[in-house]
Parts: structure tokens; sequence; C-alpha cells
């Protein structure tokens, strides 16, 4: 796989750092097991993570701290689960919100061709997933925020150009963009927003708006 | 196997990349207090914890931090009460999870910043944190080589301190702060008076230092 559009490092270190919310770090951590490059600046930043961690100034704990843990190491711990569907097309990050097939999301269709399906996440930024048919489009939007696209099969254009599996594509609110599914596969993106879209047109807004986009 | 306290006594062949020059520029030694044969030390002390469920490597590792995890959780907010259980809670995770901790991927530090960063997602933002459990090779895409394959991290870790320790003092302050401030870095811009552009493009310079720091050697 050939990545080109890859997040932000301010992304890639929010998310290192934690300071990402859920829906954010869900879209970092779901390109990162697609692409290796990333993956190795989030561990570089992880690593500076720990020299911050090795040079925050200390703090004592109470007298009984490490009696209290001492008590507790024999405690029987719960089992370490690696759930994730290897064989899974849905990259492991995301299978704990969408499970591990893509056919049996409950899709809500929004036009023809066009369906999404919200993801529950905790914070200021909302996630949703978005399969579009060859050939469908978002309406015409720009943004109040910011937007990133991760795209999870298929491939779709806009503007700006193509996108493909393993992708982000990061706008910010002055971009216009209608973007568009390529022929071929289905496109399935995860789709990141701070603030709500603003579509142009009555109908686009009207459907935006009973959407939650 | 060595035993723990055979090789925490082991001389460490520490050799700068750039040993004059870099000594001169350094401008803010703290970024790399850690001795390197203290990081040593606490590597092979999480190995003796993993394979012999070694008490006294277990206290070493407390001893060492609790009170640095703690104090991490109080620069970002946290009060003394709930600093004090999540350092504790943190330390138990090091003891339960060690078995999954590679000393070839990451330092003990490293390691135990992502344990109580999780942690502290999790009980005090109450959010999911989604993880990418890089230890796993099988979760690694089919027929991609991973550009993490072969690099020697614990080498690595190294060039990265003494880059960051490196850093011009403006990028390496928003580093620092990106990590002891849980706030967006549009807000990091805002209490610093500087535009977002600027924050980004010193986030940009900064990590692409970081990253030439952790290809060199390989």
């Amino acid at each position: 796989m050939t990545i080109k559009h890859h997040p932000g490092e301010e992304l890639l270190l929010a998310y290192a750092s934690g300071a990402a919310d859920e829906a954010v770090a869900l879209l970092v951590a779901s390109h990162i097991a697609l692409c290796a490059d990333c993956r190795t600046i989030v561990r570089g930043a992880e690593a500076a993570g720990g020299s911050v961690l090795s040079t925050a100034p200390p703090v004592a704990l109470s007298q009984s701290a490490y009696q209290a843990v001492l008590a507790r190491l024999d405690e029987p711990a719960a089992a370490i689960l690696r759930s994730a569907n290897l064989s899974s097309a849905v990259p492991a990050p995301l299978q704990t919100y969408v499970g591990a097939d893509y056919e049996t999301i409950p899709w809500r269709r929004i036009t023809d061709g066009l369906a999404h399906y919200p993801i529950a996440t905790k914070g200021g930024t909302r996630a949703r997933l978005i399969r579009a048919a060859p050939g469908a489009a978002v309406a015409t939007h720009t943004h109040r925020g910011e937007e990133w696209t991760l795209v999870l099969t298929g491939s779709f254009s806009d503007a700006t150009g193509q996108y493909r599996a393993g992708d982000v594509q990061s706008t910010t609110p002055q971009v216009s963009h209608e973007p568009t599914a390529d022929a071929g596969p289905v496109c399935i993106n995860l789709a990141v927003t701070d603030a709500p879209l603003i579509f142009s047109g009555l109908v686009p807004k009207l459907i935006g708006k009973l959407h939650g986009f | 196997m060595m035993a723990y306290a055979a090789t925490h006594a082991e001389p460490w062949s520490f050799r700068p990349l750039w040993p004059a020059k870099a000594a001169a520029r350094r401008v803010r030694p703290r970024v790399s207090a850690m001795e390197p044969s203290e990081a040593v030390r606490l590597n092979a002390a999480v190995v003796a914890v993993a394979q012999a469920r070694d008490r006294k490597a277990f206290q070493d590792l407390f001893d060492h931090f609790a009170p640095r995890v703690k104090g991490y959780l109080m620069r970002l907010g946290a009060g003394n009460a709930v600093a004090e259980d999540l350092a504790q809670e943190a330390l138990l995770a090091v003891w339960r999870k060690a078995a999954l901790f590679d000393p070839a991927k990451a330092s003990a530090s490293t390691w135990i910043f992502t344990i109580a960063r999780n942690l502290r997602i999790d009980a005090i933002r109450k959010e999911r944190r989604p993880e990418l459990d890089a230890n796993d090779p099988a979760l690694q895409p089919a027929g991609e080589r991973a550009a993490d394959d072969g690099l020697d991290w614990a080498q690595a870790e190294d060039r990265l301190r003494l880059a960051l320790a490196e850093l011009p003092r403006e990028q390496a302050q928003i580093i620092e702060l990106s990590f002891l401030a849980e706030k967006p870095h549009s807000i990091i811009a805002n209490e610093l008076g500087l535009p977002l552009g600027t924050v980004k493009s010193r986030i940009r310079l900064a990590m692409a230092r970081l990253r030439l720091a952790l290809g060199d050697g390989t």
C-alpha cells in the first residue's frame, strides 16, 4: 500500500501525548495500523513522552503507598485480551467500535449511493464512517472547524487530488470541496470533524442537519 | 538471562553522536537528565519483574517512577488524591503487564509513560483509548516491511533524547507543553501569544529533527 497523504505531525504528536480526544485518536490509531512511517513517528513521539516523564518533577507519594501496592500484587489480574480479527479489512483499533465486517454495520442511508454510520466517542470531535458507491458525492461543503478523512477502502477525489486507502485528507475551515467516490470498489471513509460542516444549497443543508453532519 | 543485579551494574558504552559540538550547544540538559546507565538499570528491572517476579526490581521501579507519574499527572491538572491513586494503579499495571515490555522496542520510561497516559485518559477523561498494539506482529499489514523493523529502539531513544536536548528553546517548549498541558495546539498558541501557524511549524520543525534522530544509525 502506497500512502501519499499523512496526518499532520501535530496530529501524530497530539495522539502520542494523549491530548487528542477519542475521535481523533481513533483516526490516528487506524491510520498507523496501515502506515509504518507514521507508526514510527508516533513511537518516536512516545519516546519524547518517556523523556518528559523521566524529567517531570517527582511528587512524593504517601508513606503507605508502596505497601498498598505490594498488598495487591497477588490479586488475579484480568486476562489481557487480543480480540482483533486479523484477517479483517477493518483496522484493529476501529474494530472495537464498528466490528470486523463493513457489511454488517447498520448503515444509515443519506442519498442514493451514500450512507453513514455515526461512531459513539467522547470529547469534542465526532467520528463517523461514510460509505459512497462509485460516483456518489458528499455535497459541496466548507467547514467551521477541521475535518480529517481516512480512506479505508476504495478511493475518492476532489479538487485537491485523489485519496486512496490509508490516505488521510486534512481540510481547514477555508476549504470548500465536494469529495466524490471514484470508479472501482465502494469507498468507505472514517471522517472526523471538530465542528459541523457547512453545506451550500438548501437540500444538502437540510439533509446534513437531518443526519447530524 | 542475567540476573537483575548483574545487569544493572553493567558498564554502559554511551557514545554521543556529535560529541564536542553537541555539548557546547546543549542549552537544556534537564531533558536528558536521565543517565543512560539509569535507563539500562530500569529496563532490566522491568525484565526482571516479567521473568522472575522480582520484587526488589519492582521496588526500584516504584521508587523511581511512582513519584514521576504522580508529578506528571499533577502537571496535567489532577488533584493530589487522584494522582496518588493513578500512580499506584500505573505501577500495579507495570507489575501485571511486565511480560508485554520489550526493551528492544521502548525504554522503561517510554513504556510507563504510555501506561500512565492511557490510565489517565480512561480514569479522568472517561474516554476509550484507541490503540494499536505495536508489539503484536500479527497486526502489521501483510506484505509491508515496517519502517521500524530492524530499528534498534534502545539506541534510537538515546539519539532522540539527545536531539530533544538540542532543540531550540521555542521548539522544545512546545513539545513539552504538548505532553504537560492537555490542550489543543490552538489554545497553547493563544497562551503563548503566537499564531497557530507558528505553533504548527515549530512542531513540524521539532518533529523533523526527532525523525532524523530516529533514522540515524540504521
